[in-house]
């Protein structure tokens, strides 16, 4: 600031010629477009990376695009014949179905369970915190890919040491040799805990995070108005931190919607095609039965359902950031 | 119930939950460090007498080394990108105030959360045109527009949170705009700049799905594809096969300790804020 007003306290004293003036409406311009040419590398790659696949894929489900295609080109466009092939396919409407039934158990149990984990981080004494971030960070930091490969050792049929844990148990009879992956239930059920277990630190230390902003005096006042701590939790930590679960249940939902890796790498969709989620559905479709038209049919539709999940939470960040 | 009663219950449920965190992780490192016949028994062996045995078999495992080198060369080429592309838009987004910010915020917004699982087949189309299709550089593309969102997302709020005050005082000392920012911003952006990188080195490195599909030549795969099969790479090696995920998961649980309160903090904020 005070370097350009004595710039322009110099400039007056000096006769005014048209060069500096042009150079000065050259420096205003290029100051004006140089936010322009910084954002624009990333401004393409949205475009390029992300536009342009979106476009090709409600493209591509509109057209019969087959292996012949594929190879030859030449795809005829069909409508929405595409769409009306998997929605009258009574499989697919299973899938869609197993997909957000998939999706809730696990978003209910990671977010359920992560605020309990939250308030229990907040309740206990400090080494125990200590010792809980720690572990639940492992948890968290694990790569899917690791998780997966990690579970199938533990639910092993024969060597596992869950196994050998329920047989120990002396409840449950004699667990060794079973096989956890013969039916699709059981198999979903070790990969919701997989997803959940890894799922649960970001939940748990994002609304711990919000409960340490909670004001103690209000906590103290309700206490020593006799409130219990099961009418703490209800009516000030709930309320507190309503905002950011809606937030982390929002966040799951995509997570989760669209989970492949730990799906496919437990086993590979199946048995017998019983683990099969959307994601899997668009893959199979596409890349191993090479109906690239129809598997992007499968890729519309999971994305409008995602959309049409999301539409108030989408509402809501673009508000804010228009505001900000 | 008396107050110090129940806080050992409390404490004792802490305890437990802590210690189903940890059992998956314990087990793998376990069993990754225990002999063939302490894996292949009935009743676990919950302290192993260690050796290095899995280690060295996981390592000598066909092609492992090139595996290695490619999650590498991937990530790295991913995150300089990122980082070189999302720096720019970052630091304009944070100090400069133009026609169409906002616009470009919800941009970054949406990319954030698409859904690149339902995005394959156009990606496959895509770039099955391109000379790269089946080569690292075509995981390189994707991994960056999955790592891109996040790295300008991040790299803005730390650039934010740098006083622009700073600069000004310097800019009053003589400096320009672009050499104030340079040596006065971004000495202060260490940390930010390491924690971003860090997240888009754990996206890369952790990434399964378009490695596995896109890397049709196995002298290409990286660390995850290869470990996906481990059944038909390892049969039921437990042992080498763990061993394998502990070298694996070990830059990125290193990492992760390294930059978690970055990331838990950052979401709170946001959220709260919105």
């Amino acid at each position: 600031m005070a370097q350009s007003t004595t710039a322009e306290g110099q400039e007056k004293a000096i006769p005014r010629s048209v060069a500096p003036r042009r150079s000065r409406r050259i420096r205003k311009t290029v100051g004006k477009l140089l936010p322009y040419v910084a954002i624009l590398p990333a401004v393409i790659t949205f475009l390029v990376l992300l536009g342009y696949p979106v476009l090709l894929v409600i493209e591509t489900s509109l057209q019969h695009f087959g292996l012949r295609e594929l190879i030859n080109g030449g795809q005829t466009w069909v409508g929405l014949d595409n769409f009306r092939t998997i929605l009258s396919d009574p499989e697919f409407i299973a899938i869609v179905v197993r997909t957000f039934l998939f999706m809730a158990a696990n978003v209910a149990l990671t977010v359920g369970l992560g605020t309990l984990v939250a308030v229990l981080i907040d309740r206990v004494d400090k080494p125990v915190r200590l010792l809980l971030s720690v572990t639940m960070i492992l948890a968290w930091a694990t790569p899917a890919i690791t998780g997966s490969v990690i579970f199938q050792w533990l639910f092993d049929s024969k060597l596992g040491v869950v196994n050998w844990a329920i047989s120990n148990l002396g409840i449950f009879g004699d667990w060794l040799n079973h096989s956890w992956f013969d039916t699709g239930l059981s198999t979903f059920a070790i990969i919701t805990m997989l997803i959940v277990w890894q799922s649960i630190p970001f939940v748990a230390f994002s609304l711990y995070a919000g409960i340490l902003t909670i004001s103690n005096d209000m906590i103290e006042a309700a206490r020593v108005d006799g409130a219990s701590e099961r009418q703490i939790f209800w009516h000030i930590t709930l309320p507190s931190i309503r905002p950011l679960l809606m937030v982390l249940t929002f966040l799951s939902v995509i997570w989760d919607f669209k989970v492949f890796t730990q799906i496919y790498t437990m086993l590979q969709g199946g048995p017998d095609g019983q683990t099969v989620t959307l994601s899997i559905d668009a893959y199979i479709k596409g890349l191993s039965q090479r109906q690239f038209g129809i598997a992007a049919a499968v890729s519309v539709v999971m994305i409008l359902l995602l959309l049409f999940v999301l539409v108030p939470y989408i509402r809501r960040m673009t508000r804010t950031q228009v505001e900000e | 119930m008396s107050r110090r009663a129940r806080r050992a219950i409390v404490n004792g449920i802490g305890i437990v939950v802590a210690l189903v965190f940890a059992f998956p992780v314990y087990w793998m490192v376990n069993t990754a460090f225990k002999s063939a016949d302490q894996i292949e028994t009935y009743v676990p062996v919950f302290i192993p007498t260690p050796t290095l045995a899995n280690f060295a078999k996981a390592l000598a495992q066909p092609h492992f080394m090139d595996f290695l080198r490619n999650s590498v060369v991937v990530t790295l080429c991913t995150v300089s990108l990122a980082i070189v592309v999302g720096f720019l838009a970052a630091a304009t987004v944070a100090r400069a105030r133009f026609r169409g910010r906002g616009g470009f915020l919800v941009l970054v917004a949406i990319a954030q959360m698409a859904p690149f699982e339902a995005l394959l087949i156009p990606f496959f189309l895509f770039l099955r045109d391109t000379p790269i299709y089946g080569q690292l550089p075509s995981l390189v593309v994707v991994y960056f527009i999955f790592t891109l969102p996040f790295t300008i997302w991040s790299l803005r709020g730390f650039i934010s949170g740098i006083p622009v005050d700073l600069e000004e005082a310097a800019m009053v000392d003589g400096a320009s705009r672009f050499g104030a920012f340079m040596r006065v911003t971004l000495p202060l952006l260490g940390p930010g700049l390491v924690a971003t990188s860090i997240f888009g080195f754990i996206t890369a490195w952790n990434e399964y799905f378009y490695a596995y599909v896109f890397m049709t030549d196995a002298q290409n795969y990286t660390l995850p594809v290869w470990l996906g099969s481990f059944r038909t790479n390892l049969g039921t090696d437990w042992g080498a096969t763990m061993a394998a995920s502990t070298l694996f998961a070990l830059p990125v649980l290193v990492f992760f300790l390294l930059i978690q309160k970055q990331m838990v903090g950052g979401l709170a904020q946001g959220a709260v804020k919105g």
